[in-house]
């Protein structure tokens, strides 16, 4: 089983669950690889056990730390990187579509819009003003072109990953 | 059969998350009936758990529920409501609130709407705690017009000094000076800045505190006026004038009872000088000299509370609901409250741990293994989308020890034992924290972020064998084991 974890500058890890072995009814092996930019860059084992109803990891089958259960997470963390995780696949798509699109990057509140469809805008403008954790946060185009669409008013609660603005980059 | 020597009242707990939590198990005990607040935008309010009856408050924005004075009042009396508690923000330092409350012969657990009022107003409480024998950071009166003006005070309140904005705030339109010709070089500057960033360049002269340490007194107090302290607190790891650990007792002040002793009487006097008459923090500020000055009064429980209740072992919000209702606390002297051993906080937060910004997301995962005597008043399960609408802390880790040192070592392994999966939280910044040297040393002043940076030693590195762990256990469940 192939899984993708791609955080939001487009860096992308591939795990790889190359092996699985069953060494009792409540204990199993796995082996994983990385992949980044082709090359693979780390292997590793995991043991998993399950006792008293609780799940348990281990890297070498004797020294054993509680695991927080989760069902089918769509991120997964590094310390400050989220990954979005896709089990799997691929997802289509991505890459591209940010350059002349605004994803909010957290859930906000939309404060201010400073464009209007058809405005001509430069790389690093700001478009709009988003609100999150009572703090201002301002979105900026990510190419000089004019802007196409405005999915969003002043107002909206918006989540995670929501297009708002999209600019057509000049030719 | 002993019967209750009070009737049991209804209670209603006018906040969410920990706090409301803390507060429900409090008025449980004490044989009261808790009563939960809960609005759609928090489907899965944990802390209605421990609550015996819940109301729904309409509305999306905090304006339209949790500050809504009229909606509240409205719930207070269609649930025969006998006290109303408001936990730390929201209303909890609104008088116009606890006012309209009295006024309706609904019981407000908190301090009497005068002492809120006077403490609430920074130019107010400061005069009143200089009547009151606390001094306050030396400065100018007034609007120092010129640098000769400026030149008397600093001799007067003695170097460093600092020229301020009368407008200004955040940090800016501010600067320090060590003597004469620092204000001779500064002054004009500092007035152009503040006319161009505050639109008045008025400037105003204070002593300027070096490397500050944010020290603060727990005060509790009942309606016969017994006003006891409960020693003090150290708070001085902040970010952004927030504070993210605290501990007591204070290592700067340390082994020094004396100066221990003149820092919780002043709080105690001035307490006692507003007729206080329920739980409340005074805050100093202490320099690196162990002058104090007053900085302002909190009139209600503070976040950092537990590590009170640990040193102590009183439970603040218990004697705060029985304050109250007007009943004995039980505490017979000062002399009786001892403290033993050393506890700290970290405030668990979910953010960014270098940048130290919120960070909203969704729990999907949330595990616990601790070691002996780990308190984790939390509001934390699988599934919690923590939104920008409210503050992003969504835990208290507090570690208890005889020694400080103890406590550091619990508080660590308490850290890597903590999962919180799904949510960007400061857990890495903590550990950093606590594994600093100065931190360590607990020689650490309100500048500790800014000169430490405990943030640039979180390590960021992919770690595959955590990632590993997780998707491992995923497919492990998966396989049906």
């Amino acid at each position: 089983m192939r899984t993708y974890l791609i955080d939001n500058e487009k860096n992308e890890y591939i795990i790889d669950l190359t092996k699985t072995t069953a060494h009792s009814a409540d204990m199993v092996e796995f082996e994983f690889r990385t992949i980044k930019d082709d090359q693979e860059i780390n292997k590793e084992l995991i043991y998993v056990r399950k006792l008293a109803g609780q799940y348990f990891a281990s890297t070498d089958g004797i020294k054993w730390n509680k695991l927080a259960r989760q069902d089918s997470p769509s991120i997964m963390l590094n310390i400050n990187r989220v990954f979005k995780l896709y089990r799997g696949y691929k997802p289509s798509g991505l890459g591209g579509g940010d350059e002349s699109g605004l994803f909010t990057q957290m859930p906000g509140k939309v404060v201010k819009i400073f464009c209007k469809i058809g405005d001509n805008v430069v790389k690093g403008q700001t478009l709009v003003i988003l609100e999150a954790m009572k703090m201002e946060n301002e979105i900026k185009s990510g190419v000089t072109g004019q802007v196409k669409a405005i999915h969003v008013k002043t107002g909206d609660a918006l989540d995670n990953g929501i297009l708002m603005v999209e600019v057509e980059p000049e030719e | 059969m002993i019967k209750p020597n009070i009737l049991p009242k209804r209670i209603l707990i006018i906040n969410r998350g920990e706090i409301a939590a803390r507060i429900a198990k409090a008025c449980r005990e004490l044989g009261h009936v808790a009563i939960g607040v809960w609005t759609d935008n928090e489907v899965q309010a944990k802390h209605l758990e421990v609550c015996d009856e819940w109301v729904r408050l309409p509305g999306s924005t905090n304006a339209e529920t949790y500050l809504n004075i009229p909606n509240i009042l409205e719930v207070c009396k269609k649930y025969k409501i006998d006290g109303v508690h408001p936990g730390y923000g929201f209303l909890s330092e609104n008088t116009e609130f606890s006012q309209i409350l009295v006024e309706n012969g609904i019981t407000w657990i908190g301090p009497h709407p005068e002492a809120v009022r006077v403490m609430g107003d920074k130019g107010v409480s400061k005069l009143f705690a200089q009547k009151n024998g606390i001094p306050v950071v030396p400065g100018s009166t007034g609007v120092v017009p010129t640098i000769k003006e400026a030149i008397k005070i600093a001799n007067e309140i003695k170097y460093p000094i600092l020229l301020k904005a009368v407008a200004g705030g955040g940090g800016r339109g501010m600067r320090a000076c060590y003597n004469e010709e620092d204000i001779h070089a500064n002054f004009e500057a500092v007035q152009r800045e503040a006319a161009s960033a505050f639109k008045c360049g008025d400037l105003l002269v204070e002593k300027y505190i070096v490397n500050p340490h944010h020290i603060e007194v727990q005060i509790l107090a009942d309606k016969k006026g017994n006003v006891f302290h409960f020693f003090e607190r150290e708070c001085s790891i902040q970010r952004r004038h927030q504070k993210i650990v605290e501990e007591a007792p204070s290592p700067f002040i340390g082994d020094d009872e004396a100066l221990r002793q003149r820092v919780c009487t002043s709080a105690v006097k001035l307490a006692k000088a507003i007729n206080y008459d329920s739980a409340g923090t005074v805050e100093l500020i202490m320099g690196e000299d162990r002058e104090f000055y007053f900085l302002e009064m909190n009139t209600r429980i503070q976040v950092e509370h537990p590590i009170t209740e640990e040193i102590t072992g009183i439970d603040l919000i218990v004697c705060m609901i029985q304050s109250a209702f007007g009943e004995d606390l039980g505490i017979p002297s000062q002399d009786w409250i001892k403290r033993t051993g050393h506890a700290i906080e970290c405030r668990i937060c979910a953010e960014d741990p270098i940048t130290m910004l919120p960070a909203p997301g969704t729990v999907t995962g949330c595990e616990t293994n601790f070691p002996q005597g780990i308190r984790f008043d939390n509001c934390l399960y699988k599934g919690l989308i923590v939104t920008p609408d409210f503050d992003p802390m969504v835990g208290k880790l507090i570690s208890k020890g005889i020694l400080r040192s103890v406590a550091i070592r619990k508080m660590i392994a308490a850290l890597d034992g903590l999962l919180i999966e799904g949510l960007k939280t400061n857990i890495p910044l903590h550990k950093a924290i606590m594994k600093n040297e100065t931190f360590a040393k607990g020689t650490y002043s309100t500048s500790f972020i800014s000169t430490e940076k405990p943030q640039d030693h979180v390590d960021i590195e992919m770690d595959f064998t955590s990632i590993y762990k997780q998707i491992a256990g995923i497919e492990a469940r998966r396989m049906g084991l």
